[in-house]
């Protein structure tokens, strides 16, 4: 499952839902949750603002799910992101994986949220106390980390 | 729409912010390599800076400059994303 969404989603709700979807056949559920960060902590940061493609992002996303169930042995995944103006500390994403053991639900969470952060079309804008805004650039380090995926 | 002589063409974030609008429809009316049409693009708009830094989607997937924009076909122009 996939979803794009403005409104703040709730954990508990999630990791449920990926609870009863692998129900009997899952050993394992592992997730990981993004939350909005202060970019530029000497400047002090007000909100985030995420932009994205509506439809390529979808897809991109899906291709990473699917990819990432051909690779590793696992049942389900659950991915939720969040869009629009964010405040500090709030979710921005939700990766959940099911599988019947728990190092291969590892792995591909860690691996769909490292590809996500290179490959799914969203676009950070930070605005500062002082009300000057700027774009989020793309970190060297998160490019690194999806193409050593690549590697096996 | 695009047509058979046309491409639509999305902007993305900073790029739409450069390029002043977030949406246009482009004549095209043959097959043009992508790092050409993006090197005209960076020319025409120069506060895009250097082209080879600009990614591109045709048909909403992830292109390299070597991949073909042919007429009909949906472009987006973005920086590096920055999702997560």
């Amino acid at each position: 499952m996939i979803r794009i969404q403005t409104e703040r989603f709730d954990v508990a709700e999630l990791t449920g839902l990926l609870q009863a979807r692998a129900a009997g056949r899952a050993g394992a559920l592992v997730h990981f949750l993004g939350m909005v960060r202060d970019y530029s902590p000497d400047a002090g940061s007000r909100s985030l603002f995420l932009e994205h493609y509506p439809g390529m992002c979808e897809r991109e996303i899906q291709a990473l799910c699917d990819h990432a169930r051909q690779r590793w042995d696992i049942l389900d995944t659950v991915v939720v992101h969040r869009v629009g103006e964010l405040p500090l500390g709030d979710p921005i994403v939700f990766v959940g994986v099911a599988a019947a053991h728990r190092g291969q639900a590892f792995r591909a969470c860690e691996y769909i949220i490292d590809a996500l952060k290179t490959r799914a079309p969203f676009w950070k804008r930070e605005t500062l106390a002082d009300g000057r805004a700027f774009w989020v650039e793309q970190q060297a380090a998160d490019a690194e980390k999806t193409a050593q995926w690549d590697t096996p | 729409m695009a047509t058979g002589t046309t491409i639509d063409v999305l902007y993305f974030a900073q790029v739409a912010e450069h390029m002043g609008v977030r949406r246009e429809t482009q004549p095209l009316d043959a097959p043009v390599r992508a790092g050409d049409w993006l090197d005209a693009l960076a020319a025409r708009c120069p506060a895009l800076g250097p082209s080879a830094r600009l990614k591109l989607a045709i048909n909403q997937e992830h292109a390299a400059r070597t991949a073909m924009i042919r007429p009909g076909d949906e472009v987006a122009v973005f920086e590096p994303v920055t999702g997560g």
